[in-house]
């Protein structure tokens, strides 16, 4: 199980958007998007859409979904799962916790099985 | 806001080994369809596909054409699709908040890109098989790439861009022609007569809500020249309008009728009318009131003040027109030698009140909206003379532009040449502008055919 990565506080994220920790930062092989949804949680999903190449932190959030900005594949934020074509596959997931004022991203630490 | 001086990104349409038709079209010579001098115009430059087609290419393809107000763009994605004369554009802010245009067609298989009227996106998506193109043009997805060719290189097929794109107070304008004189110098003291809207503001214009669009069965040509030149015909097509907009048991006035006033006439085809008399305006009220017209004199000059930013009318060359006192700006889109799209917007200044904003919507709708009962009265003649224009013996029979020819002169208050109120002058210049571009070869017709006897 991977360290937790402080990636700021929770406003430096607004509603509806996304960060990007990239893989260097997250000591992944993929870069990580970091959500904050619509329901006021955070979450994180590889950020490349599992469909073609586009970043899923400039898609669309909408409630605790995302769709991707290019082909409108739509992906759950909660459990990664490919909610519409032209996506088939599910996106990783990746826990986030807030402390305090904190966002702590576990880079590798799946949500789906925990 | 920036605006693209010139294009950022090639236009990259040839690719490869193809090049297009050895001959291009054949052109007609217009000379003997327009006498300017004697002031007659021959119909069928109202009715002629041949003539539409080649306005399309040496009219529209090398002209400065309105696209939209800067005020429709905020944010980068904010876009809007138009059209420069029949081609299908996208308007949008990159990242870099730099306005661009681009063709509004896929590079792969000619889908229209964009089929929104307006809206915000990260990247324009085609419907048909995906390709993707981001703010810049460039295209970004391709999908099941890996099945085309090595040298299929996604930089050859980005979107083609609009080479120049211009900014006159807040109104966009674009060209087709990387090579055209700068939007400036072609409106030349055109600027003096559009700064008595674009400029009563030290904060500018800016749109209020959507786009209205109508369409109207007659030539494009025939609503561009009357917004130029046409004060004429105000107290016969819109004698009822006028006794509605009177003040109440006031009667006729003659002062409305027999108004002063001068019509500029610009040698690129732009013209502006406008009444001289400085209470000959009825505007809403809460507008009227609005103003501090000392402070409006101290800036515009008293001239600007008691002509141009009253009950005026303009065009600039070819296709926008504009209503100051109305608030109306708009665009003749040609659809067919014998169909307009009217696109409208309602131009308000920036810093007035919400109140006075929605006074001065509600006085445009009134008057030039799309059931405005003036613009009602304009539209029914200029489709009164399309609908009867395809008889042949109609059609052969040349229309009458002569009054106030040689009344034009330089006035000494009014920069440029500028004739009587009541006149076709700017009309004549109007379409002296306009046989000079069609008998004159275009950017995109290279090598230009060489001039007889060499
Ligand atoms: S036509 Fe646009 S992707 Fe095929
Ligand atoms: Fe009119």
């Amino acid at each position: 199980m991977s360290e937790a990565i402080n990636i700021g506080t929770i406003d430096d994220i607004d509603e509806g958007e996304a960060r990007v920790i990239p893989a260097e930062e997250n000591g992944t092989d993929q870069d990580i998007a970091v959500f904050h949804a619509e329901d006021g949680n955070f979450y994180a999903l590889d950020d490349t859409c599992t469909h073609e190449t586009a970043s899923l932190a400039d898609g669309w959030i909408e409630g605790t979904e995302v769709e991707c900005p290019v082909h409108s594949a739509k992906f759950c934020l909660k459990s990664g799962t490919a909610l519409c074509m032209p996506a088939t596959i599910a996106a990783r997931t990746h826990k986030v916790e807030v402390s305090g004022q904190d966002v702590l991203l576990y880079p590798a630490v799946s949500v789906v099985d925990a | 806001m920036s605006t693209t001086e010139h294009c950022p990104s090639e236009a990259n349409a040839a690719i490869g080994k193809m090049r297009g038709p050895e001959h291009g079209p054949k052109n007609i010579d217009v000379s003997a369809l327009v006498d300017t001098e004697g002031g007659l115009i021959d119909r069928s430059i109202y009715t002629d596909p041949g003539i539409y087609d080649q306005e399309m290419r040496r009219i529209f393809a090398r002209s400065w054409l309105f696209l939209a107000h800067t005020s429709q763009f905020k944010k980068p994605g904010d876009f809007f699709t138009t059209f420069m004369g029949q081609d299908p554009v996208i308007v949008t802010m990159d990242k870099t908040k730099t306005i661009r245009a681009y063709l509004n067609s896929c590079r792969h298989r000619g889908v229209r890109l964009c089929r929104a009227d307006a809206g915000a996106t990260k990247m324009f998506t085609c419907t048909y098989h995906g390709w993707s193109f981001d703010l810049a043009g460039a295209l970004k997805t391709v999908p099941n790439e890996k099945a085309y060719p090595e040298d299929f290189d996604k930089k050859d097929w980005s979107l083609i861009e609009v080479p120049r794109l211009s900014e006159y107070k807040g109104l966009l304008f674009a060209n087709w022609d990387k090579d055209a004189e700068d939007l400036e110098d072609t409106l030349g003291d055109m600027r003096y007569y559009m700064d008595a809207m674009l400029d009563r503001d030290p904060e500018g214009t800016e749109v209020m809500g959507g786009v209205m669009k109508w369409e109207l069965e007659g030539n494009w040509k025939l609503a561009a020249e009357q917004f130029a030149t046409d004060w004429y015909h105000v107290n016969m097509s819109h004698a009822s309008a006028l006794m509605v907009m009177s003040p109440t048991g006031k009667g006729p006035k003659t002062e409305i009728v027999a108004t002063p006033g001068r019509q500029y006439v610009s040698p690129n085809g732009h013209g502006a009318g406008f009444p001289t008399h400085p209470k000959s305006r009825f505007d809403a009220q809460a507008v009227h009131e609005h103003y501090d017209y000392e402070a409006l004199r101290e800036r515009l000059g008293d001239a600007a003040v008691e002509g141009p930013m009253t009950t005026g009318h303009a065009t600039v060359f070819p296709s926008f027109s504009y209503l100051p006192v109305n608030g109306s700006i708009r665009i003749w889109h040609p659809k067919g030698p014998n169909k307009i799209e009217v696109w409208a917007w309602i131009l308000v200044d920036k810093s007035m009140p919400d109140d006075v904003k929605d006074a001065q919507r509600l006085y445009n709708l009134r008057t030039f909206g799309p059931s405005g009962i003036f613009e009602a009265d304009d539209g029914e003649n200029w489709s009164e003379i399309q609908a009867i224009s395809d008889g042949f013996i109609t059609n052969s029979v040349p229309l009458n532009f002569q009054m106030g020819i040689g009344s034009e002169k330089e006035d000494g208050v009014y920069p440029g040449q500028t004739s009587e109120l009541y006149s076709d002058a700017a009309g004549r210049s109007f379409y002296k502008h306009w046989s000079k571009l069609m008998n004159t070869p275009a950017w995109h017709e290279h090598p230009a055919p060489a001039p007889a006897g060499e």
